[in-house]
């Protein structure tokens, strides 16, 4: 792990990092036009759906991008 | 392969279309309705109620159980509604959406944090304690289950594209077992309706906590047992006797599982698929019947079943989200919040498993069944009660309450600390390692 020569990927950590916190900051300022849609049902029912992809994407990667730069990555894999 | 992954694939939509509840482990309750209250008359126990998907406001009968001073007016509520001799019967009333305050706000984020850990590294992990932590925040009990399941599908998409990643996914194992399950999910969804509707639920609630205790006892104590004698043998990837056993049913179609390392009769492999989601449904958590039913009955490792659960869980959890958001039940901001750590967790954990041996799986994954077990047995004594079998006052069945809640805090704490304790102890061992070759490359 130490003498890994992959670049780490600050640059996109950063990027997503600020664009998931911008996302949960619009989340948590507007809470009641965000739950008065997303329990409409019927076609609605896409919205958390895709609210929820959206966030595993942005966060996750950040989260992965967190982890690999905080020395944490799997077994072998710096390598 | 692929002829194999286009042809399951054809069944889970076939599936999807046929059994739309079975997904979900749990259905979302057809008499609940949304809405909010506009006026409440205490002379007859009635209140006007504008439910979101109509235009039509209902007049409600108020259940003796509550007091017409207690229902709130403009607020987003979820009332349960029964017919009573022809009349609709609000019989509970619950908030829908709790305030977000920084304390509650908080312990979404641990608990997400822990869950998430659980599910990358054992791959289950998170409804059993996710779900009542939420309702223990204030949520009804139908917006956990719903906003759980929303967070448990994309969780369990990264914790599966990781493990994947690392080699520990059986692709085929996991589409077999996932729709297989989904027949038997439906047809144990069957029998708690049934059981439902013959005990109330409260009667349901004891039959659920009864068949929970025992399955989580007995497989969790086999897998202890396991976890002890295979972490003090050389040779700890022995297969499993029963394994061995239906290895030797040769009954074609037989079904090669290339990452799990076993050749399978498909008239094997769709039962244990089956009596998974029976159980499932039952009790509402696959994980803790999948993963063993993998590692003992099917004979694939504990890092391979518990990598190949997480891609069970984000196919089961993915239907199961559309249907609960097609109800309109999902608290998106819980849901979101919880995903904040869980994301992290679950490749925290993901990573981890590569650092361990299989016997810290199977020890983590029997701690945390254990210790689940005794928290719903402790509630045992309270539905008895309900049902006027035993007598207890309100003060114990209010500490039995607490008592279970902080037994499944503590199942999660200890799972969180043999994870991460493991983890350091491999992240140091393999930096050992890493520097005795480097300076066995330099000599």
């Amino acid at each position: 792990m130490a003498n890994s020569t992959k670049k780490k990927p600050y640059l996109r950590m950063t990027a997503l990092g600020i664009l998931s916190l911008v996302s949960y900051y619009m989340l948590l300022t507007n809470q009641n036009l965000v739950t008065e849609y997303f329990i409409k049902g019927g076609i609605y029912a896409a919205l958390p759906i895709i609210t929820a992809l959206y966030f595993s994407f942005v966060h996750g990667t950040f989260a992965s991008d967190l982890l690999s730069i905080m020395g944490l990555s799997a077994k072998g894999s710096s390598h | 392969m692929k002829k194999w992954i286009v042809s399951i694939l054809a069944v889970i939509f076939v599936m999807m279309a046929l059994a739309p509840a079975a997904f979900a482990e749990s259905a979302p309750p057809s008499n609940a309705k949304k809405g909010d209250f506009t006026s409440v008359d205490p002379a007859t126990h009635t209140a006007v109620f504008q439910p979101v998907d109509s235009d039509q406001p209902i007049t409600l009968k108020l259940a003796d159980s509550i007091k017409a001073e207690d229902v709130q007016l403009n607020d987003r509520v979820l009332v349960s509604m029964s017919d009573v001799n022809g009349e609709q019967v609000a019989s509970e009333i619950s908030t829908m959406f709790i305030g977000l305050t920084l304390d509650k706000l908080i312990a979404l984020l641990l608990v997400g944090l822990v869950g998430g850990l659980l599910s990358g590294f054992i791959g289950s992990g998170g409804a059993f304690v996710l779900t009542p932590s939420m309702m223990a925040l204030g949520a009804p009990g139908a917006v956990a289950v719903a906003s759980n399941m929303c967070h448990k599908f994309p969780k369990a998409m990264v914790g599966t594209y990781k493990r994947f990643k690392y080699g520990q996914v059986d692709v085929k194992l996991g589409l077999v077992m996932g729709v297989s399950s989904i027949v038997g999910v439906e047809l144990g969804i069957r029998v708690q309706e049934k059981i439902l509707d013959t005990w109330g639920s409260t009667g349901s609630d004891l039959y659920v906590s009864f068949v929970f205790v025992i399955i989580l006892v007995v497989v969790g104590a086999i897998i202890l047992r396991d976890a002890l004698t295979g972490s003090k043998t050389v040779n700890a990837d022995v297969m499993p006797k029963l394994a061995l056993a239906m290895q030797k049913i040769k009954i074609p179609p037989m079904m090669n599982f290339k990452k799990a390392g076993v050749v399978l009769s498909a008239w094997v492999t769709v039962p244990i698929g089956f009596a998974t989601g029976l159980l499932a449904a039952t009790i509402a958590v696959g994980g803790f019947i999948g993963v063993p039913g993998m590692i003992y009955v099917v004979g694939a490792s504990a890092m391979v079943a518990s990598a190949t659960e997480l891609l069970i869980a984000f196919v089961m959890g993915m239907w199961g989200s559309v249907e609960w958001a097609l109800a309109g039940l999902i608290d998106i901001r819980m849901t979101l919040l919880i995903l904040a750590t869980s994301l992290i967790g679950v490749q925290l954990g993901a990573l981890g498993t590569t650092y361990v041996k299989d016997h810290t799986i199977k020890l983590v994954m029997a701690s945390v069944m254990l210790i689940v077990a005794v928290s719903r047995g402790v509630k045992v004594p309270v539905y008895l009660s309900k049902l006027g079998a035993i007598d207890i006052n309100t003060g114990t069945a209010d500490i039995l309450n607490a008592l279970s809640f902080w037994t499944l805090i503590a199942a999660l704490a200890a799972a969180g600390f043999i994870i991460a304790s493991a983890m350091i102890k491999g992240i140091a061992r393999a930096k050992v390692e890493e520097k005795e070759a480097a300076i066995a490359e330099g000599a």
